[in-house]
């Protein structure tokens, strides 16, 4: 794997547009993201944010703009190939291989994930069980691991998302909504989670539409807003903006946030 | 079920197909058991794409038909040994499955059967159609694939001149190593990571691709695999009954094979092999109701479609299920 010359962001993100037709979900949009950073993004329904995990993912690339990966431009690589650079997502409709066990479904990704193969094999290698049992141990999921993952609830299939994304070995997690639909008590669970995946070092960009999740964990954040940056910066300064008070936050919201960033400081 | 659980489930079963010529010397039965053989063959190896890949392809019966004419033709005009021709013929088989393969890359679903279907009906045509004479040695006119009439006198696997009567107790055991091969081959892919990843594509192609599988490469792999032993099992076919004909593409025959895995069980090892074997019974028994089989066949699927999607071991997982 190429090493990052010192001070070249890990992924940079140069006007990128995804348009759908007539509709424009991405527009001339422009970020990047140094090692060991955890980008938040946020925005309204429809801004784009899933879309551009789309673009990043490779599974469905931009019209226009560049993407670049660890110096290498991945604009146009295949979702396996950018997979195999080093970049894992999560989906927000809790996407799981729904008639594999837990274990099963870690297996595929540290199989496959971690390196393009050329030849299949007959059986996975101790590298590979290494990376499965990592993972699962990580996530929480080893005590589950037998589980058929079409019967886990929801906590779990969030949680399985993430071990399959970690399995792979990735240099850059993109998480899709990690702790939308859970309950406050299960939310702590991905906290923790995600803070230990910070210490470690790991470069993590995140979707969330819970805003306290987002700013306690978050080196910095993005706000979005029909496909374009509305707000990039530290979480505190969210609440001072007017447009994103306006378009997204809303005066209640806004003003309960900031009194939670009170209480945190 | 374990390694081991599968090793004495298969030991069983091999035990008793090994025993049943010499407990019931018939001839009627020993002909139809290595018929069901082969179709059990062809079945565990139609399971791979169908059940374990979720492909839904219905080109393993003209595949079966490429292996059995390859075989023939090779025995025919070059007056190749069987015994050499059959192996060559699965090769053959696995080159033309390939290309079936990449012409339903871009294909989803049901649009994958209707593909299939087709290329089947026109290897068909084009057999029933051609009514040149390619030859006029031997028994006359003779199209390049013996068009209606199909293909015989392309020589045999020479049990006769060993066994005497008891040829037919050689092919049998044939037919029975071919199908404990095919059913090895299938176990060996479906646990190992190929499996893994030809089930991840089936459960999630978005996902299976942002954890690095490729559609293309995996698609591939599925249809070249699952055509070795479906054509050596249509070769053997056209050796056993030393004659191959343009029947083979029947459609009542292919509805008959997806019936035995989806009454037995799709995408579980067993589960076509027991199709397989209840099917035959069945059809023993209702042999005097012959303009009813089609109509039968339709509503046993239907029935386990709606009621028992996963077949009898499905069933039997179930209660085994209910019971721990």
């Amino acid at each position: 794997m190429t090493q990052t010359a010192a001070g070249q962001p890990l992924l940079e993100v140069t006007a990128v547009t995804k348009s759908f037709g007539a509709l424009v979900a991405v527009n001339g949009l422009s970020f990047n993201l140094n090692e060991g950073e955890v980008l938040g993004i946020g925005g309204p329904n429809g801004a784009g944010k899933t879309t551009l995990f789309e673009v990043i993912s490779g599974l469905s690339p931009a019209t226009s703009g560049s993407v670049r990966f660890a110096g290498e431009d991945i604009t146009r690589l295949s979702a396996e190939a950018i997979c195999h650079a080093g970049i894992a997502r999560t989906f927000q409709l809790n996407a799981a291989f729904d008639s594999l066990s837990v274990r099963e479904n870690v297996e595929v990704a540290a199989q496959f994930g971690r390196a393009n193969r050329a030849v299949p094999g007959l059986r996975l290698d101790r590298c590979t069980r290494a990376s499965v049992d990592a993972a699962l141990e990580i996530t929480g999921l080893i005590e589950r691991q037998r589980r058929i993952a079409a019967k886990l609830p929801v906590i779990d299939r969030k949680l399985l998302m993430i071990a399959g994304a970690l399995a792979t070995e990735p240099r850059l997690v993109l998480m899709d909504e990690p702790v939308g639909g859970l309950t406050p008590g299960e939310t702590d669970r991905i906290v923790h989670l995600v803070e230990r995946l910070r210490a470690e070092g790991r470069s993590i960009i995140m979707i969330e539409h819970v805003m306290r999740f987002l700013v306690q964990l978050s080196d910095r954040v993005l706000i979005l807003h029909h496909g374009e940056k509305i707000y990039e910066g530290v979480p505190r300064g969210l609440v001072q903006d007017a447009q994103v008070v306006d378009v997204f936050l809303g005066q209640g919201a806004s003003r309960r946030l900031a009194s939670y960033l009170e209480g945190r400081a | 079920m374990s390694w081991r659980g599968h090793l004495i489930v298969g030991l069983l079963s091999l035990a008793i197909a090994v025993a049943l010529p010499f407990v019931f010397n018939i001839n009627y039965l020993v002909t139809q058991v290595t018929l069901a053989f082969i179709y059990g063959t062809v079945v565990t190896q139609w399971n791979l794409v169908y059940g374990v890949a979720g492909i839904f392809s219905l080109a393993q019966m003209a595949l079966f038909a490429v292996g059995a004419y390859a075989a023939a033709m090779l025995g025919f005009y070059f007056g190749w040994s069987l015994w050499i021709a059959m192996p060559v013929a699965a090769l053959i088989t696995v080159v033309v499955s390939v290309l079936i393969g990449l012409a339903c890359l871009r294909l989803r679903g049901p649009y994958v059967a209707l593909l299939t279907l087709a290329i089947a009906q026109v290897l068909y045509l084009v057999i029933v159609n051609d009514t040149d004479c390619y030859t006029t040695e031997g028994s006359g006119c003779l199209p390049f694939f013996g068009g209606v009439r199909g293909l015989t006198r392309f020589g045999e696997l020479g049990f006769r001149e060993w066994l005497g009567e008891d040829w037919r107790l050689g092919n049998y055991f044939v037919a029975l190593a071919l199908l404990a091969l095919a059913l090895i081959f299938s176990a060996v892919i479906m646990r190992g990571p190929l499996g893994l990843a030809f089930r991840a594509l089936r459960d999630n192609p978005g996902l299976a691709r942002s954890r690095g599988i490729s559609r293309f490469k995996y698609q591939i792999w599925v249809f070249a695999l699952s055509a070795f032993f479906t054509g050596l099992a249509g070769a053997f076919y056209a050796a056993n009954y030393e004659s191959i004909g343009p029947t083979v593409f029947s459609f009542s025959l292919l509805l008959f094979l997806i019936a035995m895995m989806t009454v037995g069980g799709i995408g579980t090892l067993w589960g076509p092999l027991l199709g397989a074997i209840l099917l035959m019974g069945t059809d023993e028994v209702l042999r005097d109701y012959q303009e009813w089989r089609d109509i039968g066949l339709g509503l046993l699927l239907v029935f386990f479609v709606i009621l028992l999607p996963q077949g009898l071991v499905g069933l039997i997982n179930w209660r085994r299920e209910r019971v721990d």
